[in-house]
């Protein structure tokens, strides 16, 4: 909302308070100022001049030559096309230099081969309305040489006043509204305002009823004599301060009582009114009215109407009807001013996308005392300038209201409480009156009578009138306290704690990067992993069509970075700790099942022929999944093929898939809070990781919730080997369908409980082997803690696993 | 004899002397004092000497071999003082060889302020709660006093997430306030940091998925002035500076009274693009817990007060880092990801 200084200046003394230092103190104490401008400081730039003289263009007819005394050195000659430009005339001159609105810069210029030093104005030039037809008219009085905003003592300043900061309050959307509250900051008198109704003949009146609960208030009055046409100067450069377009006498006034006093109104041509009067009542489902704005408009049986007779003339609150506007010189109206149900016209003007100055007003709950305030302002306000306008009738009025003014019961203990400040009640009695509340001292309490324009939903209980004592001390001005209280440590939370441990192994040694993807996951992505049959949480109303599901797993979103990633980095290891949503396990209250998830991807081209030995990024993702749960605190896991009756992801490779199981506290009960996979080979394609960007690509999903569910790791230490070991390497040719995992078992069978350590560090299949053979290389530590492992025990070692190897349709490399 | 003796120690020394490396040494020694070398033939030959010549040659043979050994021992020392005097001098270094690239990951700068902004409250002696992104209409509007049509609704821009509008993205981390209570019994300070959800446009400063600080304090005399000292003691302490701060009225309907928190620009001194010309940056609503807000937590507003505040964590992110679009946050670029 916009604010002028000058409009304000009407209802308050603001004598040496700067415009900025007021935007300062609205914020402080009221409503948060977005802006301070200065209103049309080109006027500041246009000069107010004298044309002197005024002949024919010579060589166009259309064009005037002009002399013009602007105050300074010899007149200036100038060029004008004006019809209406004629010796004698006051203007505002734009002189060489000056810029005017869109960047317009005024030079020195040949007009048909006759110099030209400036320009005479039009009132659209100087953006002050669309009248085009001429040069504007300065009044005569004006002192020559002046600028323009000066002489006509109309600079001004604009405030815009952030609208989300006063929707708690009805009383500040006019500009007495934030008068009074200056008012009460700076300690200065409300000029007082006449908003009584003048004197009304006793004709009757045109009947209104009210037939809608949604309408608390309606007020009608006839309105006669008025001669509609362009608004005077004053009125028009208010409006345009705060950004409305002047548009005739009506309209203006209209608006300048509605931006005056906040109460929306609207004026109707009366003479097309029917004579059975006004009624206001719901529309029925399926009717229509023609806006103002030429629109037609379908109402439910929601929407409020002002009808004649049964003919709907209003959408109430929100905008007038296009077939009841006020045309050419009726001099017959009838002034509308209605108190309506701000949820019924938020509803209307949403649901129809129609918000106007007046809806946004009814919206919080207007006070239903100022419709009559506003009849009276505007009457007068149209009779200062036309001293015909007369009232034929007295206002009729229906509706079941009554004045929300009440009392509250204040107490001073408890403000000083919330507050923190020792604030006498005296002092906050001052406070309280100074914003037009009553207050009355009654033994330990105030009692504060709440001005209508508040109660209306604002202030309704004590701490609200707290909130008032406060922001006129100013919160500012409180004192910083510490905070002071017996404190226990905060509750151990586990899974805080998890996550943060998977998060610094992850980004640490394991040099994978944290991501944060959406909750939402597009369609086009769920479908092309096959998982847009899956119940989701659907958002109603998303920001993108396609993306309505909410995430069952953190996965797919990761998956869809791979291809970006992969275009920029050859090794892509991404991670995410997330939430994930289970509607089909909704608890009791309707809140999905909210999953806890780590997930895991990896992708990096094939390796090379040439590459130092490698186990494939399955592998890889193991070893740091191992690594991880270890470093977690839980033992490492035990991979297995996953059981048949388990049902993998689409995303998972159908044959290159591991869980990770996992022990339960309870003896025997295992768990499988891991899943490890390679990528569906089918989806390398949709997934964008083809040709350049083809690879290995390796997927991990942890659950959180099943992880921190299994049984720790003991802690405790294993003692240090007293007794040095005894490093073997030993190399096994084995036919390539037997399973490294048997080799292992082997080894450390064969060990007869020496073998401490196998790390496998080589797998090779090639020349020298026989076709069908590959050989698997290791490091194996025989240790003991009884004994030093001798050469000769090693040497049995090595015969037993011969044996072992040999069982399994291999044998020992000889180096 | 003795000529002979004469002729390789001579011989023996000149070599180890013009020997230039341990390999030339033990080459001498082997020469002279191995197995066949010509000193231990030398003493080999004794027993055939004539009897009188034998104890000259063999004494001498054995001084002999000493000598030979203490020159070699002599001369590898001298090498390798010479070697490490080479070494010193650096010669063939190359500075301007890259380091051996090593991997790492990262931390994403949302996760690494927040547990900044953890550690300085969790210090301060909260606990950090956690609450459901999806929730339910009671959590995020209704129990907050902003009932069905509240205009405070139409603010929020809700994702809903049923058609009976009971379920929603949460727009603020504020329900966390209300399952505190529910939880906890007073006195207790939490902060719940969290992902919200508006149905907002993306642009630069606008994302309709972003993050939230909730802190909420309850306590038997709890008042706006520790409100003010908490949030600036916070302030001081996350920008290791005095931060000029003021407090002003706010509307937020689950607190009475409601501020806002702005903080003195820190990019200008001034007006600039960040603070829009205002040299003040928002920087977080908060206010007294609104006694209908207690009453729904189950705490008597009587006997106890609070209060509540709630920040944007990107906001801040941005702050630290200068980051000028919020987009990267959730954009998951590796280029991006790997600053932090
Ligand atoms: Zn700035």
């Amino acid at each position: 909302m916009l604010i002028s200084y000058r409009w304000l200046e009407r209802h308050v003394d603001l004598s040496g308070v700067t415009p900025q230092q007021l935007a300062e103190d609205l914020t402080l104490s009221t409503c948060e100022v977005e802006g301070v401008e200065a209103f049309a400081p080109h006027l500041s730039a246009v000069t107010v001049g004298h044309v002197v003289t005024r002949e024919q263009h010579p060589d166009a007819d259309k064009l005037s030559l002009c002399t013009v005394d602007v105050g300074a050195g010899e007149p200036l000659q100038i060029v004008c096309g004006a019809p209406n430009v004629r010796a004698g005339l006051k203007v505002a001159v734009a002189t060489v230099g000056t810029v005017l609105p869109g960047d317009f810069k005024i030079k020195r210029s040949k007009i048909r081969g006759v110099e030209s030093c400036g320009m005479i104005c039009s009132i659209r030039e100087l953006e002050l309305g669309d009248e085009h037809d001429g040069i504007w008219e300065l009044p005569q009085e004006l002192a020559v040489g002046t600028a323009v905003a000066e002489a006509l003592g109309v600079a001004d300043w604009v405030f815009e006043v952030d609208n989300k900061s006063i929707t708690h309050r009805p009383d500040l959307w006019g500009h007495r509204g934030i008068a009074r509250e200056l008012a009460a900051i700076y300690g200065r008198e409300l000029k007082p305002l006449d908003t009584s109704l003048p004197a009304h003949g006793d004709a009757p009146g045109l009947p209104v009823k009210v037939s809608a609960g949604a309408c608390a208030r309606y007020v009608g009055l006839a309105v006669d004599g008025v001669q509609n046409g362009p608004s005077p100067l004053w009125l028009k450069l208010l409006l345009l301060a705060v950004g409305q377009r002047p548009i005739d006498l009506l309209v203006d006034v209209s608006n300048f009582v509605m931006l005056d006093l906040g109460q929306p109104n609207h004026l109707f041509d009366r003479t097309r009114l029917d004579a059975r009067g006004i009624e206001v009542r719901l529309a029925r489902a399926g009717e229509t009215i023609t806006t103002l704005d030429g629109e037609e408009r379908k109402l439910s049986d929601a929407d409020l109407l002002i009808c004649s007779g049964d003919r709907p003339v209003a959408l109430a609150g929100v905008m007038g009807g296009e077939d009841s506007k006020v045309e050419g010189d009726t001099g017959q109206l009838l002034l509308e001013c209605a108190s309506f149900d701000a949820v019924t016209i938020r509803r209307t003007s949403s649901r129809l996308g129609l918000r106007t100055d007046s809806s946004a007003r009814f919206e919080k709950s207007l006070d239903p005392t100022l419709p009559l305030q506003a009849a009276g302002h505007l009457v007068r306000t149209l009779q200062a300038l036309q001293p015909g306008v007369t009232l034929p009738s007295a206002p009729v009025e229906d509706g079941d209201w009554s004045d929300p003014a009440h009392v509250l019961e204040l107490r001073g203990a408890r403000v000083r409480r919330l507050l923190g400040v020792d604030l006498s009640d005296e002092r906050i009695a001052t406070l309280l009156t100074s914003l037009d509340f009553g207050v009355e001292r009654a033994g330990e309490v105030l009692r504060v009578r709440v001005p209508s324009r508040r109660a209306t939903k604002d202030v309704t209980l004590e701490q609200d009138l707290v909130e008032e004592v406060g922001r006129l001390y100013r919160y500012d001005n409180v004192p910083e306290r510490a905070l002071l209280a017996e404190v226990a440590p905060p509750p151990h939370d586990a899974r805080r704690e998890l996550v943060t441990r998977l998060q610094d192994r992850l980004a640490g040694g394991a040099a994978f990067h944290e991501a944060l993807s959406y909750s939402f996951v597009p369609d086009a992505l769920l479908a092309t992993l096959g998982l847009a049959e899956r119940e989701y949480v659907r958002l109603v109303n998303p920001v993108v069509d396609g993306e309505r599901c909410v995430r069952r797993s953190v996965v797919p979103s990761l998956l869809a970075l791979l291809e970006k990633n992969r275009r920029l980095r050859a090794d892509v290891r991404l991670f995410e700790l997330g939430k994930g949503y289970l509607p089909e396990r909704s608890d009791a209250r309707g809140l999905p099942k909210e999953v806890h998830e780590l997930a895991l991807v990896w992708t990096r081209p094939k390796p090379g022929q040439d590459a130092r030995f490698d186990a494939g990024l399955l592998a890889q993702l193991r070893g740091v999944l191992d690594d991880l749960v270890t470093a977690v605190g839980y033992p490492a896991p035990s991979w297995e093929r996953p059981p048949a009756e388990l049902a993998l992801e689409p995303w998972m490779h159908p044959g290159r898939t591991l869980v990770g199981a996992m022990r339960l506290p309870e003896a025997q009960q295992w768990s499988l809070p891991i899943f490890l996979c390679e990528l569906e080979p089918g989806l390398h394609r949709p997934l964008g990781l083809v040709n350049e960007l083809a690879g290995e690509v390796a997927i991990a999903r942890v659950s959180l919730d099943a992880l921190l569910a299994c049984a720790p790791r003991p802690s405790g230490y294993v003692p240090l080997p007293r007794l040095p070991g005894n490093k073997v390497d030993v190399a096994l040719a084995l036919p390539v369908d037997v399973p490294a995992g048997d080799a292992r078992a082997a080894i450390e069978q064969s060990g007869k409980g020496l073998v401490r350590e196998v790390e496998l560090f080589d797998v090779y299949q090639g020349p020298g082997l026989a076709e069908g053979r590959k050989s698997l290389a290791y490091h194996v530590l025989l240790q003991s803690d009884q004994k030093t492992v001798s050469d000769e025990e090693a040497h049995k070692f090595f015969k037993r696993l011969e044996r072992a190897v040999g069982e399994l349709g291999g044998e020992l490399r000889k180096e | 004899m003795e000529d002979r003796l004469n002729e390789l120690r001579a011989e023996a020394l000149a070599r180890v002397a013009a020997a230039t490396d341990e390999a030339a040494l033990r080459a001498v020694d082997k020469d002279y004092n191995g197995k066949e070398g010509a000193v231990t033939l030398l003493l080999a030959s004794v027993p055939g000497l004539p009897p009188a010549e034998r104890p000259v040659v063999g004494k001498g043979a054995n001084v002999l071999k000493r000598d030979i050994q203490g020159a070699i021992a002599a001369r590898k020392e001298a090498l390798e003082q010479a070697a490490v005097e080479a070494e010193r001098s650096g010669a063939g270094f190359d500075a301007t060889l890259p380091g051996a690239p090593q991997s790492r990951g990262s931390l994403h700068p949302l996760t690494q302020v927040r547990r900044e902004v953890e550690a300085i409250f969790t210090s301060m002696g909260y606990a950090v709660l956690d609450g459901p992104e999806v929730e339910l209409d009671y959590y995020n509007f209704q129990a907050l006093n902003i009932p069905a049509d509240h205009p405070a609704r139409e603010m929020q821009d809700t994702f809903y997430c049923d058609r009976e509008g009971r379920l929603v993205m949460r727009t603020q981390t504020s329900p966390v306030q209300i399952r505190a209570m529910e939880r906890l019994a007073p006195p207790f300070r939490v902060i719940a940091p969290g992902r919200v959800f508006r149905n907002e446009e993306q642009d630069a400063t606008h994302e309709h998925t972003f993050h939230q600080v909730e802190g909420l304090v309850v306590g038997e005399d709890i008042t706006v002035g520790h409100l003010s000292g908490v949030l600036k003691g916070f302030l001081r302490r996350f920008f290791l500076r005095e931060l000029e701060v003021r407090l002003r009225p706010g509307y937020f309907p689950f607190v009475e009274p409601g501020f806002e928190l702005d903080i003195r620009c820190p990019f200008c001194d001034d007006g600039c693009r960040v603070c829009k010309h205002t040299r003040w940056v928002e920087f977080c609503g908060c206010g007294m817990v609104h006694p209908r807000v207690l009453d729904a937590g189950g705490v008597d507003p009587e006997a106890w007060t609070g209060f509540a505040f709630g920040f944007g964590l990107d906001r801040l992110v941005m702050l630290r880092y200068g980051i000028d679009d919020i987009r990267h946050f959730m954009g998951g670029d590796l280029r991006f990801l790997e600053q932090f």
